[in-house]
């Protein structure tokens, strides 16, 4: 039989993949060799309102992320543990904010704690204004990105068997201290990949942030509302900002692949 | 250090009724089939399962007590569970995983002779998927005996490994046992390692304790017809141990006949002279019609066809064989049609010698 010739060598399937990459790669090309080609590049790189927003989106991020994994893992770890109706319904609630469009996050969250948000009176009495300040951006933050963590956390102690756990108990190690010895460094690629894809997601966030934070330089504006206030004015501050969000996000997420790779147990051994 | 206690429990329609009473260094056996309630036992004793009812006393300490409200959590019970699967921890190192409950120097020091006693030094910086199955077996035999428990409970301590394997580490395996002077209770479906472990066999049958006693008697004399389809080692013979071939790995062993015949078996812990019980199973005697040449088996014995009785899925085929010998070979209908098998006939019972083990009743 003839090996069948396909133009480029390849099989349609494979034609498609290239086509697909390009349209993925090109828009990042161009807005590096725009940023780049971009005369006043080094003046927006150090400008304040660069410095500012990406301290504020880091900072913002990083306190996300701790609160996200402080309690994302005993959320995961409890509906890890649990199976019938109830928890299937927790489970769809739990993924709420991963359909729902950031915006209307963002317009929901103002209705719960804003002003006139049914927790407005009662905040209010608190003394606690939460709406357009950084509090807002990190609650925000953790609106969109939460679920992504839990999701990959719940999968991740759902596979440590649970045999492995009793064991432990048996040889006289507590269940507290099995937790950590057991069941955190078997889950660990999925926590890792979990906490990857959340930061990710916090870091980009926009939609939920500007409505319920607002877009105030040095308390709200993050890389994101950043990006779109420059446009307004200066498209090579934009560029700047761009470029910078994107080489922040790659360093980070290369930081997590590595940690990830430092999983005792190679894909696969786990029985 | 003994091991004693009873427990009740019930789960949906089936209900565990069970008790025991192991002394140090002696090996109970749990024989059944399986759903019988053999795992759920060692379960409620490590503590991992909260029974309805019942006493559980380790070394003379109460660990549960339903009337007292008294309920030990597992790792405060000092027992040493090795599952099924052997339950090995593979983000850690062989080493690693031997040390996993040791926190005093005494622990320590017993980790260390473990590891020697059971070969595993050149393991210790392997990963557990890396070894094979002995080898698994020995680290979690290790593991369990390093935290210096007040019981050891072995689920199925052989199930994952091939059978010749089993015959030839399980006689390893009673040795470190014995030597740990730890009360054991052993959980098996297979009549063949009750046989082979026991010191005592309690015969366990959808969660009630049907028949106990000395290995032989209770599983010669199965309390219920199910054990008894379960039981399958028919041929249990008393022999004089004639000679030891280290060299070969071999035994011989004599009928206690005045004209004896000799078998060959595995090289045991025995010496000459000494008077032993082999198994062997009914479906590992094979019969020949006419005298088998040319075999690899190293027992072949003439004998007469005493008796036929049927025995789903086949037939118990008893031959004589002269000088004290009496074989029980289990062989299929078409088997008896083809070979012309009848009461009186001539037939040739063949027997490998691995297929021959020694029980432990000596």
């Amino acid at each position: 039989m003839n090996r069948r010739t396909f133009p480029l060598g390849l099989p349609p399937g494979g034609i498609i993949t290239l086509v697909y990459i390009a349209f993925i790669a090109l828009p990042l090309i161009a807005l590096f060799i725009r940023a780049i080609s971009s005369y006043s590049l080094w003046d927006s790189l150090t400008s304040d309102i660069t410095l500012t927003a990406l301290r504020l989106s880091l900072i913002t991020s990083l306190i996300s992320m701790i609160i996200v994994v402080g309690a994302g893992i005993p959320i995961a770890r409890y509906l890890s543990r649990r199976s019938g109706p109830f928890s299937r319904v927790i489970d769809v609630l739990i993924d709420v904010p991963l359909v729902l469009p950031p915006v209307v996050a963002g317009l929901a969250m103002l209705m719960a704690f804003g002003r006139m948000g049914i927790l407005g009176d009662a905040l209010d009495t608190a003394g606690i204004r939460l709406p357009f300040t950084t509090a807002a951006v990190i609650l925000a933050q953790i609106f969109v990105s939460a679920p992504f963590f839990i999701r990959a956390a719940k999968l991740g102690f759902q596979a440590v068997p649970r045999e492995l756990e009793e064991i432990s108990q048996t040889l006289g190690i507590s269940p507290w201290r099995t937790f950590w010895r057991i069941a955190v460094p078997l889950a660990w690629p999925s926590i890792v990949g979990g906490l990857a894809l959340s930061w990710a997601r916090a870091i980009s966030e926009f939609g939920a942030t500007i409505m319920f934070a607002g877009n105030l330089s040095g308390r709200t504006q993050t890389m994101p509302l950043a990006i779109l206030s420059a446009m307004e004015s200066d498209v090579g501050a934009a560029l700047a900002l761009a470029v910078i969000l994107v080489a922040a996000s790659l360093i980070v997420l290369f930081v997590l692949a590595l940690a990830a790779t430092r999983a005792a147990v190679p894909a696969g051994r786990l029985e | 250090m003994s091991a004693r206690g009873w427990v009740r429990h019930r789960i949906g329609t089936f209900s565990l009724d069970v008790s025991w009473d192991v002394e140090p260094g002696s090996v109970t056996v749990l024989y059944g089939p399986s759903g019988a309630g053999k795992s759920l036992t060692l379960r409620a004793i490590a503590g991992l399962v909260h029974p309805d009812e019942g006493n559980i006393e380790l070394d003379g300490a109460v660990v549960f007590d339903h009337e007292a409200g008294l309920w030990i959590p597992p790792h405060h019970r000092r027992v040493g569970l090795m599952p099924q699967e052997y339950g090995l921890f593979p983000h850690l190192t062989v080493a690693a995983n031997i040390a996993y409950g040791v926190h005093n120097p005494d622990s320590q020091a017993r980790a260390t002779e473990l590891t020697r006693t059971l070969d595993l030094q050149d393991l210790q910086n392997r990963r557990i998927w890396e070894l094979s199955g002995g080898q698994r077996q020995r680290v979690a035999l290790a593991r369990a005996l390093a935290t210096q428990p007040r019981v050891l409970l072995l689920d199925e301590p052989f199930a994952a490994l091939d059978s010749e394997l089993r015959r030839a580490v399980r006689q390893e395996i009673r040795q470190v046992l014995t030597a740990s002077r730890v009360p054991v209770i052993l959980v098996t479906h297979d009549a063949e390692e009750a046989l082979a472990l026991a010191d005592h066999v309690q015969i366990i049958d959808n969660g009630r304790i049907v028949a106990q006693g000395d290995p032989v008697t209770t599983l010669r004399q199965p309390a219920a017809p199910r054990i008894a389809r379960l039981a399958g080692v028919e041929n249990l013979l008393r022999m004089r141990v004639a000679g030891l071939q280290p060299e070969d790995g071999a035994m011989i062993c004599e009928t206690l006949d005045d004209s004896p015949l000799t078998l060959e078996t595995p090289l045991a812990e025995a010496h000459e002279g000494d008077v032993v019980t082999i198994g062997i199973r009914s479906s590992d005697v094979i019969l020949a019609s006419s005298e088998p040449q040319g075999l690899s088996a190293r027992n072949v014995f003439a004998g007469t066809v005493t008796t036929i009785e049927p025995r789903s899925p086949g037939h118990d085929v008893t031959v004589d064989c002269g000088g004290g010998l009496s074989l029980v070979s289990h062989v299929t209908r078409h088997a008896i049609t083809q070979l012309g098998i009848r009461e009186g006939a001539q037939m040739w019972a063949v027997v490998k010698a691995s297929s021959c083990f020694l029980l432990s009743d000596e």
